[in-house]
């Protein structure tokens, strides 16, 4: 049976600087993309209908050409149409300008609602491929509260989880490590979703909580080794990683599996889920086990010291 | 070791199988909600979501004017003296509430009205105000509430449920869920405010000319009792029969009588160009039917008997029965004090199909997470005793997950089904940790070498804990969006998993490696 080992990182060989060099220029890579964006598109990453406010169907469609069966049925111009891969059926966009939800989604439902006319023989064809499944309509207004409200959420989150850290370690190094690490686990998977055109959406958003809870778990891991165990650095550092990187596997292949199974299937909010966390947790190997772990070495060789 | 020793020192293994038993109960045995039936075996509830439904969540319309002084005038004198100064609002349309001895607060419920046009008219209308804010009053926020919940229970839109969301520093939006229902009936329910009128249309000549006035004879508030709506039989148009309440029938009948509605011979309605006066019901300014009055009951409002009676008695004609229903379920539940303003709201319908889809689907990606999970733990390990466990352990988890959500008919929604899933990731996780934690310092060949090192561990555990805790409780308060479940099942399963599963997956390494 294949065996998954933890390679023992040779440690000794990289000065702290050039251990934290790496995850700092990632980090700072994001943040010019994230800060960059913000300036030039207004929004730091792209929002979905959630946050932008807009009207987005869910369609099953039969027939040879399934786009032009849409675009007929619909009264208005779609702005987007996406295929979700397993089972023919389309979610279809609309901007915040689609004036009456309520027309649209009777119109593809003509032939099966009383007292609702077809407005065409062709328009009617077109509407009878086309199956009601699902609709959201999010008003403008409730986007942009639920913007505020959700940037409120996650600052909230993150300074909480500070404090918690400091009030656990009570040293600064370490703590502040900690809270560096998961900035940075949050930062970066920011900047891929503007880098692969990611939206928000409140998926998204539930992934970047769940990362302020599930990021630092591998850091606490690594700080309490080093700082509360006895024994040689290297060698609590090597148990931590034993320990962590497992963790951190493991929750790395369910998340891959989850995003890949609900993107197949079109359930978007555990597929935003599931991609942010892959991004979270892969970064997080390398902030926990390069950036954190430089600074608790400085800490552990030269700040007591001090 | 005896049996008895053996239970003592297992018994937070105990613990999770009382517990799974329970969850077994909560989710299985009849009596724990209402909702097994064929097609669902359990007694999970479902969401819209999963089960198909439409949720429309809006603020209320209207705007309120705080802190106003009413110089002794009666609610009635203000409300009139306002809506006097906006032009285009309906009395009915401004609300006037006492909140103190001489003072109170004047809401404008009509779409039209902004803070600034309530500030004039209630300052031109001679009161002097504090504040005026956007929204209505709390009263007339549970008063909405109350009217809707009554409107969906006596639509037949059944198991929909009104509420309030409360978001810190943000207007309070109202929440309609109705499973099964579908856009079009929930924004009409929802968008009309449903006030019923019944009034006389009167033909009158003036300088030879003909003008026809309306006069209001009665509104829902002078009714006692509310009739269900009669089928149309023998010829007769589809009927809402009312009963008038004894102290207003008096005057009710007057107007009647001088209207010319109520005559000894009855009347005879050609709406709207008519020679005799008839009776309109009119639904939200919208005149949904006219009709004249027979004989017998013109008689008995002429000569008086009519309101003797001690349950004076009138019956509506409608057009249909839809309509008759309607009236019917308008009367009954009052006016909407303030329509919700779905402009600035989202609505969400998902159809019973795609629900199907969605819970068939989201139930093959947790099973694929969990595989996948299993494969690696397995794959770390190589060892069953270990890693089998660990799965199970955490399986366990989920299950008095589920079974609180049973419990407690909690709607099971994608957001939730999220939640377990992020469960089984965490508890996972520690789970990798007490392993290692206890195995990696070599052998454990004794209980205290074991305590001592599980200990250690559960630091760890105990510190990850209260971070996904805290990093999630924004969320199980915010109500943003859908997320609420995601956020209250994950933190209900970072406290299981403290306290009992953790607990119990340490017995049961500690029987692994030490034989006790």
């Amino acid at each position: 049976m294949a065996r998954l080992e933890v390679p023992e990182i040779d440690y000794d060989r990289y000065s702290n600087r050039q251990l934290a060099a790496v995850p700092l220029a990632v980090l700072a890579v994001a943040l010019l993309i994230v800060v960059g964006a913000w300036v030039t598109a207004g929004t730091p990453v792209p929002l979905g209908t959630d946050f932008s406010g807009g009207t987005e169907f869910r369609v099953a469609v039969g027939g040879d050409s399934p786009q032009e069966a849409i675009q007929t049925a619909f009264p208005v111009e779609p702005s987007s149409i996406r295929e979700i891969p397993s089972q023919g059926v389309f979610v279809v966009t609309f901007g915040s300008g689609l004036e009456s939800p309520s027309t649209a989604e009777e119109a593809i439902q003509c032939n099966e609602l009383e007292g609702v006319d077809c407005l065409s023989e062709e328009q009617a064809a077109a509407a009878q491929q086309v199956t009601y499944r699902s609709s959201a309509v999010i008003s403008s207004a409730f986007g942009e509260n639920l913007q505020t409200t959700a940037l409120a959420g996650v600052g909230v989150a993150f300074l909480a989880m500070a404090l918690l850290v400091f009030g656990l370690f009570r040293t600064f190094v370490p703590s502040i490590a900690v809270v560096v690490s998961a900035f940075s686990d949050i930062v970066v998977p920011l900047a891929l979703m503007r880098v692969f055109g990611i939206e928000l959406s409140l998926g998204t958003v539930a992934a970047l909580l769940m990362l302020i809870g599930y990021s630092v778990d591998s850091d606490i891991l690594l700080n309490n080794h080093v700082l509360r165990r006895s024994g040689d650095f290297y060698e609590s550092t090597y148990r931590a990683m034993r320990t962590g990187v497992t963790m951190t596997l493991t929750s790395l292949s369910a998340m891959i599996v989850l995003t890949a199974v609900a993107t197949v299937f079109g359930i978007d909010l555990l597929a935003s889920i599931g991609i942010i966390l892959v991004f979270g947790l892969s970064i997080d190997l390398l902030n926990t086990y390069m950036l954190n772990l430089s600074l608790l070495r400085w800490y552990k060789f030269e700040g007591v010291a001090r | 070791m005896s049996l008895l020793g053996a239970i003592r020192s297992n018994w937070r293994v105990g613990l999770l199988v009382v517990l799974v038993a329970l969850s077994t109960a909560f989710l299985f045995a009849p009596g724990f909600g209402s909702s097994a039936s064929a097609d669902n075996p359990t007694n999970l509830q479902y969401g819209l979501e999963l089960d198909g439904g439409t949720e429309v969540r809006a603020p209320l319309v209207g705007v309120t004017a705080e802190g106003v002084a009413f110089d002794n005038a009666t609610r009635g004198e203000v409300s009139n003296a306002v809506a006097a100064e906006l032009d285009d609002v309906a009395q009915r349309d401004v609300i006037t509430r006492f909140q103190s001895q001489d003072g109170g607060t004047v809401e404008a419920t009509a779409a039209s009205v902004s803070q600034d046009r309530l500030g004039t008219a209630v300052e031109a209308a001679g009161y002097e105000y504090d504040a005026v804010r956007n929204g209505v009053t709390e009263q007339t926020r549970s008063r909405t509430i109350q009217v809707l919940q009554s409107k969906i229970n006596e639509g037949g839109l059944s198991g929909g449920s009104v509420r309030v969301i409360d978001l810190p520093g943000q207007r309070p939006f109202v929440s309609v869920q109705v499973p099964g229902g579908d856009r079009r009936e929930v924004l009409d329910l929802v968008n009309s405010r449903g006030e019923v009128r019944i009034v006389a249309y009167e033909p009158v000549e003036e300088n030879g000319t003909r003008t026809y006035r309306n006069t209001t004879l009665f509104t829902g508030d002078e009714i006692r009792r509310v009739g269900d709506a009669i089928e149309s039989e023998d010829g007769q148009p589809p009927r809402v029969p009312l009963r008038i309440e004894g102290g207003p029938a008096e005057g009710i009948r007057q107007s009647f009588v001088d209207t010319g509605v109520a005559e000894r011979g009855g009347t005879r309605c050609t709406y709207p160009e008519t020679e005799d006066s008839c009776l309109l019901v009119v639904r939200d300014g919208q005149v949904i039917n006219s009709f004249g009055m027979q004989p017998g009951l013109g008689q008995s409002m002429v000569n008086g008997e009519w309101s003797e009676s001690p349950t004076p008695a009138i019956t509506l004609s409608l057009t249909n029965y839809e309509e008759a229903q309607q009236v019917s379920i308008d009367l009954q539940a009052g006016a909407l004090p303030a329509a919700l303003n779905v402009d600035e709201g989202t609505s969400r319908t998902t159809a019973p199909a795609q629900g199907a889809d969605f819970k068939r689907d989201s139930l093959i990606a947790g099973l694929l997470a969990v595989l996948a999970v299993s494969g690696t733990v397995f794959v770390r390990y190589g060892e069953a005793e270990v890693a089998l466990p660990m799965i199970v352990t955490a399986m366990a988890e989920v299950y008095a997950l589920l079974g609180i959500a049973a419990l407690t008919q909690y709607p099971v929604d994608l957001s939730v089904i999220g939640g377990f899933i992020a469960v089984i990731g965490t508890g996972v996780d520690d789970l990798i940790i007490i392993a290692n934690e206890v195995m990696d310092e070599g052998e454990v060949n004794s209980r205290r070498v074991f305590q001592s090192r599980f200990r250690k561990a559960f630091w760890v555990i105990g510190a990850a804990a209260a971070t996904t805790v805290i990093a999630m409780s924004p969320l199980a308060v915010l109500s943003l969006g859908d997320l609420q479940g995601f956020a209250i099942f994950t933190i209900i399963g970072v406290f299981i998993g403290v306290f009992v599963t953790r607990p119990a997956y340490g017995d049961i390494l500690r029987g692994l490696l030490t034989d006790q």
